[in-house]
């Protein structure tokens, strides 16, 4: 059931008591984690926190919590599902699930006692009604009893009372036939699509300020969870922008009670400001020029992997006077003059260049003489770390020091992120570079595949489920820039990378066409479960995200065909 | 020159590496003591005679030899060399240390561990207050841990069982969690 009052039905409820923490994989559960914990730590609740990857994990970390503790908390985990029928639970433990997965299980939904939803109701829902798809089982005692009478005794009246009862019980049967049809064609429709709601960070933070116990950490904490949301693409840009001016009512809120004339805030305090800054990735600690060769829009908009791109980028370079010297400089060296008015000349000169959206409303920090960092500059450093792929760092390993990034006394293990960010995005720019020059992008009739081999350098990132869908979003953009053909340009891309060389695995990502107006929809998690199903491939739909599964590379061929003939 | 012999007997006690105790000098006592007999009998009798003849001049000499007697005093005092102890190791002291103490000394350490006891319950209401949990007064009641090692079940004072497994981290009571921070299982997370 969905919780209407979050601080008595949530937090009252579980003030009191020890609380089992269970928090996915991604930057919006560790903000959301992170924000719970400051509450926690305020009233001194206390809790286990355990990091979980897929839904194994989850089960596992279930079965050793269960007999300690009551209730549990998912964090961005466990909506999607039937909860209760996957973890078997005792009649007493009770859910509370923050979870961004739409859409909602039905089960989850309707399920009054153990089950409770920390998501607004309205929060683009469109669960199908009560009366739709549950039905009460009374009805089913009659037919069965006339059926037994009818067939024993045809006697003459018997058989006229019978022949009304008969009719009574086809008519029965007919509507009960065609209610299941309506059942699951309303449950098809409801399920088919995947898709994101509102970041588990921003709920977090509405029930800190709606106790007002929220603090500027807890803000900017929000603040990425929405960030990490936009920057992989989760959420529509309406979405954003209108998410964006919520928080922006709190930032005015929180600056507002501080600055005033006589008491002027130290210059370590933490300032939060509203920032209508460019999308180049983290280009204020990074050099001009990598940031504009490594950011995805610029790199598509100049198609960067010709060498027409390459001499376009120069043009634009010179168009807005920028010598190539300082723009090669690490940014914060960068001469002052040329950073005063930096955005405003890009946006001039990105506009005559066909790039009308150079610029995003963002937020950025600043703390201390040194530390500023925009908010999509802490996702894709945390997003590095927490997807890592050093040696001998098991997830909850890297889990553990993305958490830890987020803080800001840890400012050395944020920098450490940035770097393994950058590593990152280059990676990703090189291989979509080759991807596209080598061809190896395929249409295969619905949809478009491409398969990274295992000897591609750095393919071991995106073995990384989080960094290979940001590849592949990035891959898409740059074919649909670069074809030509109008009908490969509206088609969605499923990408296949090794995944683990040992156990013969690869990962599988589908990711919906790319368009302006997207919904960001995504079809694919029904539709491999359905593929593998029929073809009986060794799969393992381990990831909270259907969308993304595990499958043996022998399997491979027989699972794509399937995939085609199931999508045409 | 006086107090050479006490002086002695600290730097011995300093020369030790920390939490060892050098083993008692039954003879550098007992020097000290002569010492101070002899100093104090000295003492005695210029006193008496400056007392009875009104010699001035003996009052510097007086107030030096009694200085020099409560510095030995000071430096042979037990509760130098076994206070500390106390608060180190807890209540009972381990096999290797008690070896080096004479019997006085040990009976005295009783005697202090009675009196800390007795001070401590009556502090803080009925259950009193251990003092030598911390050194400094704790900001908080509740710490944040992180575990470093899988180190199965872990019972906290109302009963409650917690499973401490590698990289879970756990909102704990402070006085439970120290023992298992020392010997390196849970980190207490500074954030």
């Amino acid at each position: 059931m969905f919780i209407s009052d979050i601080r008595k039905e949530f937090y009252e409820v579980v003030a009191n008591q020890r609380v089992a923490l269970l928090v996915s994989s991604d930057i919006d559960a560790l903000c959301a984690c992170k924000i719970l914990q400051a509450l926690f730590h305020c009233d001194q609740v206390q809790y286990t926190l355990v990091p979980v990857t897929g839904w194994q994990d989850l089960g596992t970390a279930f079965l050793e919590h269960k007999e300690q503790f009551r209730y549990f908390v998912l964090i961005n985990c466990g909506a999607n599902v039937d909860l209760l029928e996957m973890l078997q639970p005792d009649d007493d433990s009770i859910f509370f699930i923050c979870d961004t997965h739409r859409p909602v299980d039905v089960v989850n939904v309707y399920n009054d006692t153990q089950i409770k939803l920390l998501i607004k109701q309205d929060d683009d829902l469109g669960v199908p009604s009560y009366d739709d798809i549950f039905r009460d089982e009374e009805d089913e005692g009659d037919d069965s009893g006339n059926e037994s009478d009818g067939g024993s005794e045809p006697s003459g009246k018997r058989r006229r009372f019978d022949e009304g009862a008969v009719e009574r019980r086809i008519e029965r049967q007919r509507e009960r036939r065609e209610w299941e049809a309506r059942r699951r064609e309303i449950l098809f429709d409801y399920e088919q699509y995947e898709y994101h709601g509102t970041s588990a960070a921003m709920m977090f933070f509405e029930l800190a300020w709606v106790l007002t116990k929220d603090t500027k950490d807890m803000l900017w904490w929000a603040i990425i969870g929405l960030t990490d949301q936009w920057v992989h693409d989760k959420i529509t840009h309406m979405k954003y922008v209108t998410d964006i001016a919520t928080m922006q009512r709190h930032v005015s809120r929180h600056n507002h009670r501080n600055e005033d004339e006589e008491n002027s805030l130290s210059i370590d305090c933490m300032r939060i400001s509203f920032e209508y800054d460019l999308r180049l990735t983290l280009y204020q600690h990074w050099t001009l020029y990598e940031s504009i060769c490594n950011s995805c829009y610029t790199s598509c908009s100049f198609k960067l992997w010709t060498l027409n791109g390459q001499k376009k980028l120069q043009e634009f370079l010179a168009d807005m006077g920028l010598p190539l010297k300082q723009v090669r400089q690490k940014f914060n060296s960068m001469d002052m003059t040329i950073k005063e008015n930096l955005r405003d000349v890009i946006e001039e000169s990105s506009n005559k260049y066909g790039m009308k959206d150079i610029r995003i409303q963002t937020f950025g920090v600043h703390f201390g003489f040194k530390n500023r960092f925009l908010a999509s500059d802490m996702v894709h450093a945390t997003a590095a770390l927490l997807e890592s792929t050093e040696k001998d760092e098991s997830d909850s390993d890297n889990f553990i020091k993305a958490l830890d990034s987020l803080s800001r006394s840890n400012l050395d293990r944020l920098h450490s992120g940035i770097e393994l960010a950058k590593k990152k995005l280059i990676a990703i720019q090189q291989t979509v570079a080759s991807c596209i020059c080598t061809n190896l992008i395929l249409s295969q009739g619905p949809f478009l595949y491409c398969y990274l081999m295992e000897g591609t350098p750095d393919v071991k990132l995106f073995s990384k489920p989080m960094a290979l869908t940001l590849l592949c979003k990035y891959l898409l953009k740059a074919f649909v820039h670069s074809t030509r053909n109008k009908r490969c340009k509206l088609l969605p891309l499923i990408m296949a990378a090794p995944k683990d060389v040992e156990k013969g695995t690869v990962i599988v990502v589908g990711i919906p066409p790319e368009s302006e107006t997207s919904d960001k929809k995504n079809f694919f998690g029904r539709a491999f479960e359905k593929a593998s199903e029929s073809t009986s491939s060794r799969t393992l739909h381990d990831n909270f995200d259907t969308s993304i599964i595990e499958l043996k590379t022998e399997d491979r061929s027989k699972f794509l065909d399937a995939l085609i003939t199931l999508l045409s | 020159m006086f107090c050479e012999k006490a002086i002695e007997l600290i730097r011995e006690l300093q020369r030790m590496s920390d939490g060892q105790l050098p083993a008692f000098n039954e003879d550098g006592l007992r020097q000290v003591l002569q010492e101070m007999e002899a100093l104090y009998e000295q003492n005695q009798s210029d006193v008496n005679e400056a007392k009875s003849e009104g010699r001035a001049e003996l009052i510097p000499s007086i107030k030096l030899r009694h200085c020099c007697l409560l510095r030995n005093q000071r430096c042979i005092r037990p509760s130098l060399r076994i206070r500390a102890l106390r608060w180190e190791y807890g209540s009972v002291l381990p096999p290797n240390i008690r070896f080096h103490m004479c019997a006085e000394e040990l009976q005295w350490f009783g005697q202090y561990k009675k009196s800390l006891a007795s001070f401590m319950r009556s502090l803080g209401g009925e259950e009193g207050l251990d003092i030598t949990q911390d050194m400094k007064p704790p900001k908080s009641l509740y710490i944040e841990v992180r575990c470093l090692k899988d180190h199965g079940e872990f019972e906290i004072d109302d009963g409650t069982v917690i499973l401490l497994k590698k990289n879970s981290q756990h909102f704990l009571p402070r006085w439970k969690c120290e023992q298992l921070i020392r010997q390196g299982v849970l980190e207490h997370v500074v954030s």
